[in-house]
């Protein structure tokens, strides 16, 4: 099985190297961090106008529709995140708008799950010159840039390394059941963090990932976004 | 021990200045100058080649030109040296091919059978032989727990001096400047393996190895503490950055992480490092989580409370009986027992603090206590009577009640003797603060100079030993 994880991660990325992506879309990040086990969004990717309304549906409305192109790795910021559409005119109204903008470059438009939940964190990997990859883990959404609450360790990662970053970000706090909404699932992230760095130790393909935001569904974390930039 | 580039010339060349400083400290071993030019130095004929010396040599300094130090080193290999220091500049860190040829050069004979320490570097400190760093003439004999590595050659020295009068002492100083054979992981398993080294300093610039580093400080760390300053941080600015991850992740992030996760004590400062092995030195191997703060004045006890707080310590407040007990011996009006306890003025006696320290070690929510004494102000006092500070200020029944309580109640006390004082008007003071620091030092009572800095260093021990002993537990 993880022989099995490797060598699919390892085909994928080597595909994407041959088209020449130096990152990969979000469809194809989601897969290789499903591989490892990691909690990602329910979506389908569709590439024609007619496949909106059924993937939309399978998925269950309320959707979120996005660019998934390697081409743009930071398509929040181009307007190419619809979030909230409720029904299939929403949904074919944000296809048009999205397939117009992605015209002819790689990828397609994603159909993902509204994951609901107030709290966000970010996790990540990154190559060191002196250590290799370590582990990120902080805040997430904008408040990764403005905070800068983040802490890393070097992978691999124990399971009492992982814990320990979440004990050490200054918003530690956001991990607590807090006005009704419960305490995040610390098992499943910790989870999630090792993985990430077993991600960075088998595939020295990988650059970089940056998953961000995680939400937390109530207790659970899904990843709702993911960018894994190539070497 | 043979020192090559001794000049007949005298001066204050590295190789004079060495020979000099080891003959200051009483080196226990022979001191054998080489120059191929000869002559005599400071009393000493210079040898005009290893060669010419009768038998074995066991250690060589080399300070002579850069081009002139590897065939030098091969010369002190022949003669059955197991190891030299080279204190010559001009090798890698220059940047230029020469240079690192000659390190090269350097790696190479060190490969043949002899390890080297440096080049670039001002060389090792061993209390044990009187065998000390340039240009430490005057460092302490005496042997202690704590076991410095450094890139920096004036980073060694300078805790080499600071360290000698906060108290701490050397098992080992080594100065290793440009590593070109022995270097930051191989010294730090050499200090974590030495019986003579507790605890285990070390200043970082960059690594050889960061995988093989992070293994020899994280074995090191589960042994014994290990306090690292890490020099040039900087953030990621100016690296290319796709992601948010690596924006992230400056060279301060990663190494404060990795630091972390190794369970290495990480400091900002020269003084705070000094503080630490200070305080691991002294302390028994616990984690402090409740204290007393005992002083004279409301405001320090608040000073106390918050820098307590600031580094996860809690200042229990005392039952109202033991309140009582200890207001009971206190001077009134002004004195309060709350704890932190504020013992009205800073003249009370020796003999009644230590009564409140054994009294408030009875809470056994207290694992160890502060005591901030004002010594300074007993200048008044001696100007009203007439007499030298020094005179008239208890520092020896302080220090010898003080240590008496705590071997008693089994619960350390850790001295803050502020130093506020320090005009040229007031040099009798910096005598006498440096007489009461030994007293309390030679019995084993460490002495900080503010509350935030024992607090700090408290918490650094309390830190280190509860990472730890979990660990050690499953």
């Amino acid at each position: 099985m993880t022989a099995d994880r490797v060598a699919l991660v390892a085909r994928l990325l080597a595909q994407a190297a041959a088209r020449g992506q130096t990152n990969l879309a979000e469809h194809e990040a989601k897969q290789v961090l499903a591989a490892y086990g990691l909690p990602v969004t329910r979506e389908i990717l569709v590439t024609s106008r007619e496949d909106v309304g059924p993937a939309a549906a399978a998925v269950g409305y309320p959707v979120a529709l996005k660019a998934s192109s390697p081409d743009i790795p930071h398509k929040s910021e181009q307007g190419l995140v619809l979030l909230g559409l409720a029904d299939e005119p929403a949904a074919l109204a944000a296809y048009d708008a999205v397939a117009t903008a992605l015209a002819r470059r790689p990828g397609g438009v994603l159909i993902q799950e509204m994951v609901a939940g107030r709290r966000e964190l970010a996790l990540g990997l990154v190559r060191d010159p002196d250590f290799g990859p370590c582990v990120m883990f902080g805040l997430g959404g904008i408040f990764t840039e403005i905070l800068g609450d983040a802490v890393f360790r070097r992978a691999p990662l124990e399971l009492a390394d992982a814990h320990d970053m979440m004990e050490e970000i200054r918003s530690r706090r956001i991990l607590e059941a807090v006005r009704g909404i419960p305490a995040a699932d610390r098992g499943t992230l910790a989870e999630m963090l090792m993985s990430l760095g077993q991600i960075g130790l088998d595939h020295q393909a990988v650059a970089e990932i940056d998953l961000n935001p995680v939400i937390l569904a109530g207790a659970r974390p899904v990843i709702a976004d993911a960018l894994i930039v190539l070497r | 021990m043979a020192i090559v580039g001794v000049s007949s010339e005298g001066g204050y060349g590295f190789a004079n200045g060495m020979l000099l400083a080891c003959r200051a400290m009483g080196f226990a071993g022979e001191i054998l100058p080489v120059n191929p030019k000869g002559g005599t130095f400071a009393g000493q004929t210079i040898f005009h080649s290893l060669e010419e010396i009768p038998g074995d040599i066991d250690f060589a300094v080399i300070a002579v030109p850069a081009p002139a130090v590897p065939e030098a080193l091969e010369a002190c290999r022949r003669k059955g040296a197991a190891g030299a220091e080279v204190l010559t500049a001009g090798f890698g860190e220059t940047g230029t091919p020469e240079g690192r040829v000659l390190e090269q050069q350097i790696r190479e004979v060190a490969a043949r059978g002899i390890r080297v320490v440096g080049p670039n570097c001002f060389g090792i400190y061993c209390p044990a032989s009187g065998l000390t760093l340039l240009p430490g003439a005057g460092l302490s004999r005496e042997t202690g727990p704590v076991g410095f590595l450094s890139q920096s050659g004036g980073m060694s020295i300078d805790l080499a001096h600071l360290g000698g009068w906060m108290g701490l002492r050397f098992s080992k100083v080594i100065s290793f400047g440009n590593g070109a054979d022995l270097r930051e992981a191989e010294l730090l398993r050499y200090l974590a393996d030495d019986p003579e080294t507790g605890v285990i300093a070390m200043y970082v610039e960059g690594v050889a190895d960061g995988s093989d580093f992070f293994q020899a400080i994280r074995e090191a760390a589960l042994r014994k503490p290990v306090v690292v300053l890490k020099g040039g941080l900087s953030e990621a600015g100016g690296r290319a950055v796709v992601g948010h991850t690596a924006s992230m992740g400056g060279s301060r992030a990663i190494w404060s992480g990795v630091l972390r996760q190794a369970n290495a004590t990480r400091v900002e400062s020269l003084e705070e490092l000094a503080q630490a092995c200070l305080a691991f030195s002294h302390l028994p191997a616990r984690v402090f989580r409740g204290i007393s703060a005992v002083g004279g004045g409301g405001a320090l006890g608040a000073a106390a409370g918050d820098a307590a707080e600031a580094c996860g310590i809690t200042l229990p407040a005392f039952s109202p009986d033991l309140r009582d007990r200890i207001e009971a011996i206190l001077p009134r009006p002004g004195s309060s027992a709350a704890n932190p306890i504020d013992v009205a003025n800073p003249f009370v006696p020796p003999a009644v603090l230590g009564q409140v320290l054994r009294l408030a070690a009875e809470d056994t929510r207290v694992g160890l206590q502060v005591l901030i004494s004002l010594l300074y102000h007993y200048k008044s006092q001696a100007r009203a009577v007439g007499v030298a500070v020094a005179d008239i200020t208890p520092c020896t029944e302080l220090a010898e009640t003080v240590a008496a309580a705590a071997a008693d109640t089994g619960k350390p006390v850790v001295m803050v003797l502020p130093d506020l004082m320090r005009g040229p008007e007031d040099l009798d003071l910096a005598g006498m603060m440096a007489g009461a620091r030994e007293e309390f030092t030679g019995r084993g009572v460490p002495v900080f100079g503010a509350i935030g800095e024992a607090l700090r260093a408290i918490g650094h021990v309390s830190a280190y030993y509860e990472r730890r002993l979990p660990r050690e537990e499953s």
